[in-house]
Order: C-alpha cells, then sequence, then structure tokens
C-alpha cells in the first residue's frame, strides 16, 4: 500500500486562503509551529512571550495566504519572514518599554542553549536540523556576527557598522559573504525538502 | 559578472538579511522592475536565510495554542480582515 504523502506546503497555503473549515490552517500549524517556536525563543528569550506572538503569527499567515505568492520565494521562506518581523516589533516595543537597546537585547541572548538546554520542550530535532547546522558551521565568526545583529535584531548595516565599529563597506561585504555561503547550502535544503 | 548584476546581488543579500535601508530597498525594486530575472537572486538568498531561520531546532507548543489562533480568527471572521481577505483571493 502506498504511503500518505504529505501535502505540499504550496498547495496547503491555497487551501488555507480557500477554506474556512481550519483544517488546512490546522496541518499548516502542526507543520510550522514548532520550527517558529523555536525562532521566536531565539530572537526573544521569553517562552511566554514566544508563545504569545507565536499566536499572532499564525493569524496573520491566516490572513495573509491569498496573497502568498510562490514565485517569490518559499513557503518556509513567507512564514519566516512573518514571524521574524513580529519577532523585531515585540524586540521594539521592549526596548521602548524599558529603554535597553539592541546589543543589550543580543548580548542577553547569546545565552540561549538551543540544542539540548531545554529537553523537556524540545521535539525531535530531524536530520534536516542537523544536517543545516552543520552547514552554518562553514560561516566564518565575522560573517555569522553580521548576520545575527542584521536578521535577528534588525540592524541596517550603518547600525551594524557603528556597533562593531566596522567601515559600512565592510560589513556589507561580510554580509554579501555571509549569504553567498549560505546559498551553497541551497541542494541541501531541496534534497531535504523531497527525501 | 556585470556590474548590474553585482550590484543586485549585493542588494538582494543586504535584503534578504534584513540589513538594507529605505535606499537600498528602493534601487533593488528599480533593478528588479529593470531585469525581472534577478528575481531568481532575491528568491535564493531569501530561502537561503529562511533555512537558517529555521535551522533551530524545534520547540514542543503548548496544547492549547492552536485553539487560541482559532479564537482568535473567529473574532476576525466577518470583520474588516475578513472582508480584505476575500478581496484578495478574487481571481
Amino acid at each position: 500500500m502506498a504511503e500518505a504523502r504529505p501535502t505540499d506546503p504550496v498547495d496547503l497555503v491555497a487551501a488555507m486562503a480557500a477554506d474556512e473549515s481550519g483544517a488546512p490552517l490546522k496541518e499548516f500549524y502542526t507543520l510550522y509551529a514548532s520550527t517558529v517556536l523555536a525562532l521566536l525563543m531565539k530572537m526573544l528569550g521569553s517562552r511566554a512571550e514566544a508563545e504569545e506572538i507565536l499566536q499572532d503569527v499564525f493569524v496573520e499567515l491566516w490572513r495573509r495566504a491569498p496573497q502568498y505568492d510562490s514565485s517569490r520565494g518559499g513557503v518556509i521562506a513567507w512564514v519566516v519572514t512573518v514571524a521574524r518581523s513580529r519577532a523585531l516589533d515585540a524586540l521594539r516595543a521592549r526596548s521602548r518599554r524599558h529603554g535597553n537597546d539592541q546589543l543589550q537585547f543580543f548580548s542577553e541572548r547569546h545565552g540561549i542553549r538551543t540544542d539540548g538546554g531545554r529537553p523537556d520542550v524540545l521535539v525531535s530535532s530531524t536530520r534536516w536540523h542537523q544536517a543545516l547546522r552543520q552547514a552554518f558551521q562553514r560561516l566564518s565568526e565575522d560573517q555569522r556576527s553580521v548576520l545575527e545583529l542584521s536578521y535577528f535584531l534588525g540592524m541596517s548595516h550603518g547600525q551594524i557598522a557603528e556597533t562593531l565599529n566596522l567601515p559600512v563597506g565592510t560589513v556589507k561585504s561580510r554580509i554579501l559573504a555571509g549569504m553567498r555561503e549560505l546559498r551553497t547550502m541551497l541542494p541541501i535544503i531541496h534534497r531535504s525538502m523531497v527525501a | 559578472m556585470s556590474d548590474e548584476k553585482e550590484r543586485a546581488e549585493l542588494l538582494a543579500a543586504l535584503h534578504a538579511a534584513g540589513a538594507a535601508s529605505d535606499e537600498d530597498e528602493t534601487e533593488l525594486r528599480a533593478l528588479l522592475e529593470a531585469d525581472p530575472s534577478l528575481e531568481k537572486i532575491v528568491k535564493d538568498f531569501q530561502d537561503s536565510i529562511a533555512a537558517l531561520a529555521s535551522s533551530f531546532d524545534p520547540l514542543e507548543t503548548p496544547p492549547k495554542t492552536f485553539a487560541q489562533i482559532q479564537k482568535k480568527i473567529a473574532r476576525e471572521r466577518g470583520g474588516f480582515f475578513s472582508r480584505l481577505r476575500s478581496w484578495f483571493s478574487k481571481p
């Protein structure tokens, strides 16, 4: 007997946009919620806040489903873009409330353990996650730090240059080099998706 | 690689990494309008950074979260966002 094939994520988003019953949304949530929660935890460092924002992220994904355009990026890229955006909003709101600067948050979050620090809440790490992490080891420390500051803290290249006391051109070069390195992982990603 | 393509690659990298300034974004949009084939560079970078963002060990979600999401969506149905969503659904 043939095994049931998982729904294609693009089809799932289309179904979510067209269907009001909630079944596609449930499948979509099952597929991505654990990954989104992990990203929110990485960015926010607070489980309670991450869980609250997780709800907002999925409501927004449901709301935006009719506008999703697969020619502009994969479903996972769309999902993490929305999640990142909501997390950055929360960080900015927190910064306004407490007067903390972004670098302070960055330093705090460097202490977050995502690889076994909270075994009670981890679901099984797949070969896909392990392969990705191994691939990311190819990034140099310089490349990782500029990508952390830009992607996870929402800093512009100018802000990063100021923070790290580097010329703007150096920051841009490191971001480009890091992104090129990440791009070399695409074959790994695609293989994982079809496996 | 042409100068234009190199410039587009840099701007696409900054865009995907979330480090682009408003001026960078404007310049990138103009380059993409002039040469839609450059979209592939942007898409590849976005998929790459998405892989980075989704590489953390997944965390188990609380059992009640999905029900709470459904409640929020139910509140929105019939409201402004529902009408907006229906509008975007039209072919």
